[in-house]
């Protein structure tokens, strides 16, 4: 209790404007039906918890990093797409885990390979011993280039529309599932492609370990456990996948699509982190030192990034059509309670006399809680996150305690960018997928910090919260309108007004508090 | 008597500058050695060449018989080296035992060496929930040491543990230096010569970059002709 005065006394500003702001939400909700309110609240929190899936992982790295990584957007973009294909193509999905995997297999042997161009390096001469490592790049990229062409994945078609991904996606929703046929090796036998793709890999990885051999003289080969364990999953995944194939995809055009909905999700939320792995160990690393670099690489980024979804997926918008637990209607819809939504898989459910979406309005919110609660225990209680909180503060003196924090980063980023396609695949259904659903989801997440304060994990809940509500709540008036004392008509907010609303809340709370709510003073 | 460090011929670059010109030190095992100088002579750099925060370009850093110039600062930390930053460097979102558990190097560290800890500095066990935001400088100055007792370090870098303290909590922060260093080494940069006079062992004179100078404590006091020349007034 004393504590709360001490912090009421030293925060004033902060508790007033907090009181401040529930007071003008009350204030909005009041001037409302109870229908129309717990709807827009819902909304608003639907929309706060995606800003906040995008928000946080910038925060986090921004905060631990001091990277602004304008390509979270897209990030957030491209696990859409990502989910989309595993929910809508499981095909597609299963034929490129062999080569995909595969590929990977030869990395994950670096120390290894480090260890054999440096034994190698010790024994050429000349010319020879800065050549031979470009030499292998080459005839991996060759490799590589002929086996990947040939391995067959069964796609959609954009030039065809009868075989695109909206038809995919439409059919799908219909509850039925175009099956293609399976795509098949042409004029290679399969198992020359596979150890094609395999060679390559392991080709590419000892060439790239070549090319910087010879600086740090290795002695001992030290390769941990961990390293052969997944190789060899790797391998088994890749071969797995191939036997499996049919078999695979089948079962997973037969699951229920909620389950099949679950696994699009970790799927894409894996691929958001294994993405942020790579991102974060060859591109912004090398870029620490140099800020301005980092933000026209993760702009570039981003634009490539969009680029690479337009030339795979389309400009056209299409839809990802809803898990069946949330997509039901006719009989007993709207459930009137939850066991009944259970019994009926309704898409609506009644609360306090508002027609909600289950999956809009319950679902997406209640995801944004368990991250929010999940990402705190991790920052809060493991020592993991006592690591990453120590860090955003000094990240020298955590080195000196013997720390090594470059992996902490390497895994701060590639949460970060976990948190963004685990949000771009929880928002597909309920937004479908544009090529430009990135960039607006990045702009509320950016308005979001600067009123949480930009470093602050809290911050980035309760500013996303701020930015749901407050959009929510002008679309509503923009349709009811507000009574106001001198004008006969009600005041109607024309959908302009709504991404202004945001950045008016922003320029407020920076006036009264220039470092956000819970952002820190430098 | 073994040195557990030495120090040869350093040269380190910050940027184009030029700050170690080479300093050269040996830190004998059990000892404490203070590091003297003006303002800016490259003291504290010298403390950062040893951990590889500012890697020295040149010359050699030996460990425990073991060079460790060009490694990487959490490996050289991992050795055995606890580092006190100068401005003490808590972390100020994370508690004290928090402070004090993230510099565990092996499960269990902290718990061990919880008793020896608050022994020396019994105001920690009743501040161990507060961040360390709230604590005042000398209680900061107090957890920077004792977060660099939790590992078993060999020996201790520590930064101008005096300054800006009250005298009272100098005292204190002199009575405890000397108390672990009875089984520790430690390597001191002090500006405030009656400390540095009170702790120290061995001392070593740098100025602009360059070790100029060193020796048993007890001889530089008697000879206020060096002390005036290289440090001022002391």
């Amino acid at each position: 209790m004393n504590a709360f005065f001490h912090s009421l006394r030293k925060n004033g500003v902060l508790w007033i404007t907090i009181l401040a702001l529930v007071a003008f939400f009350v204030g909005a909700a009041h001037g409302m039906s109870t229908k129309d309110w717990v709807i827009t609240l819902l909304r608003g929190l639907s929309v706060g918890a995606l800003t906040f899936l995008v928000a946080s992982g910038f925060s986090l790295i921004f905060g631990l990093l001091d990277v602004l990584n304008l390509a979270h957007g897209t990030l957030f973009m491209v696990g859409a797409y990502l989910g989309w294909t595993v929910y809508v193509r499981p095909d597609t999905f299963i034929d490129i885990l062999t080569p995909a995997a595969l590929l990977t297999s030869g990395f994950v042997l670096a120390p290894l390979w480090t260890f054999l161009a440096n034994r190698i390096q010790i024994q050429l001469e000349g010319r020879l011993k800065r050549l031979w490592p470009w030499l292998g790049l080459l005839l991996a990229a060759v490799i590589l280039f002929l086996a990947l062409s040939r391995y067959p994945i069964s796609t959609w078609d954009l030039e065809n529309f009868a075989q695109s991904p909206g038809t995919y996606a439409f059919m799908a929703d219909q509850g039925q599932r175009l099956q293609p046929a399976p795509a098949q090796f042409v004029g290679i036998s399969p198992a020359l492609d596979i150890a094609g793709i395999l060679f390559g890999s392991l080709l590419a990885a000892f060439s790239l370990a070549g090319l910087s051999a010879g600086r740090q003289p290795v002695a001992t080969l030290r390769i941990s456990w961990l390293r052969v364990g997944i190789f060899v999953l790797l391998l088994a995944v890749g071969f797995g996948m191939y036997a499996g194939n049919n078999l695979l995809t089948d079962a997973l055009n037969k699951l229920d699509t909620t389950w099949l909905f679950l696994i699009a999700v970790l799927v894409a939320t894996l691929m958001g982190f294994a993405l942020g792995v790579l991102m974060e160990s060859t591109l912004i690393r090398p870029l620490y030192i140099r800020p301005i670099y980092q933000l026209m690489l993760t702009l570039g980024l981003s634009a490539i990034g969009i680029e690479v979804v337009r030339a795979m997926w389309g400009r056209t918008e299409f839809t990802m059509p809803k898990p069946a637990l949330f997509n039901g209607a006719g009989e007993g819809c709207p459930a009137t309670s939850l066991s009944d939504w259970l019994a009926h898989q309704c898409s609506t459910i009644l609360v306090l006399g508002g027609r909600v979406r289950v999956y809009n309005e319950i679902l997406i919110p209640l995801v944004g809680i368990v991250v929010l609660i999940v990402v705190w225990v991790l920052l809060q209680r493991s020592r993991l996150g006592m690591i990453i909180r120590a860090g955003v503060q000094d990240r020298e003196m955590v080195e000196a305690l013997g720390i090594n924090v470059k992996r902490v980063f390497t895994f701060v980023f590639a949460l970060g960018v976990g948190l963004a396609t685990l949000g771009g695949t929880l928002a597909a259904p309920s937004l479908g997928l544009s090529n430009g659903m990135g960039e607006s989801y990045l702009l509320n997440a950016l308005i979001a910090l600067a009123i949480g304060g930009l470093t602050s994990y809290p911050g980035s809940a309760i500013g996303s919260l701020l930015v749901g509500l407050m959009q929510q709540f002008i679309i509503k008036y923009g349709q009811i309108g507000i009574k106001l004392p001198f004008l006969a008509e009600p005041f109607k907010p024309t959908p302009p007004v709504v991404p202004a609303s945001t950045v008016l809340l922003m320029v407020i709370i920076l006036l009264v508090l220039p470092q956000g709510l819970f952002g820190r003073k430098e | 008597m073994e040195n557990l460090l030495e120090i040869i011929d350093i040269h380190t670059f910050i940027g184009q500058y030029h700050i170690l010109q080479g300093v050269t030190t040996r830190v004998p095992k059990g000892s404490i050695t203070t590091l003297l100088g003006r303002n800016g002579a490259g003291k504290t750099t010298t403390l950062r060449s040893v951990l590889g925060l500012a890697p020295a370009g040149k010359g050699k850093v030996i460990f425990k018989g073991r060079e460790i110039q060009g490694m990487r600062s959490y490996d050289i930390a991992a050795l055995g080296i606890g580092f006190v930053p100068e401005h003490r460097a808590v972390f100020r979102d994370l508690t004290v035992e928090e402070n004090l558990k993230i510099a565990e190097r092996r499960k269990g560290d902290f718990l061990r060496k919880q008793d020896f800890i608050f022994d020396l500095f019994p105001d920690l066990k009743r501040l161990i929930r507060l961040t360390g935001a709230h604590l005042s400088g000398g209680q900061q100055q107090m957890l920077a040491i004792a977060r660099a007792l939790v590992a078993d370090n060999q020996l201790l870098l520590i930064d101008e543990p005096s300054e800006g303290l009250a005298p009272v909590i100098i005292e204190h922060m002199i009575s405890a230096i000397r108390q672990l260093s009875a089984d520790s080494t430690v390597l001191l940069v002090e500006q405030n010569f009656l400390v540095a006079s009170q702790l120290a062992e061995y001392y070593v004179i740098i100025e602009e970059g360059k070790s100029v100078k060193s020796g048993k404590m007890a001889d530089l006091v008697k000879d206020q002709a060096t002390i005036h020349r290289y440090l001022g007034a002391a």
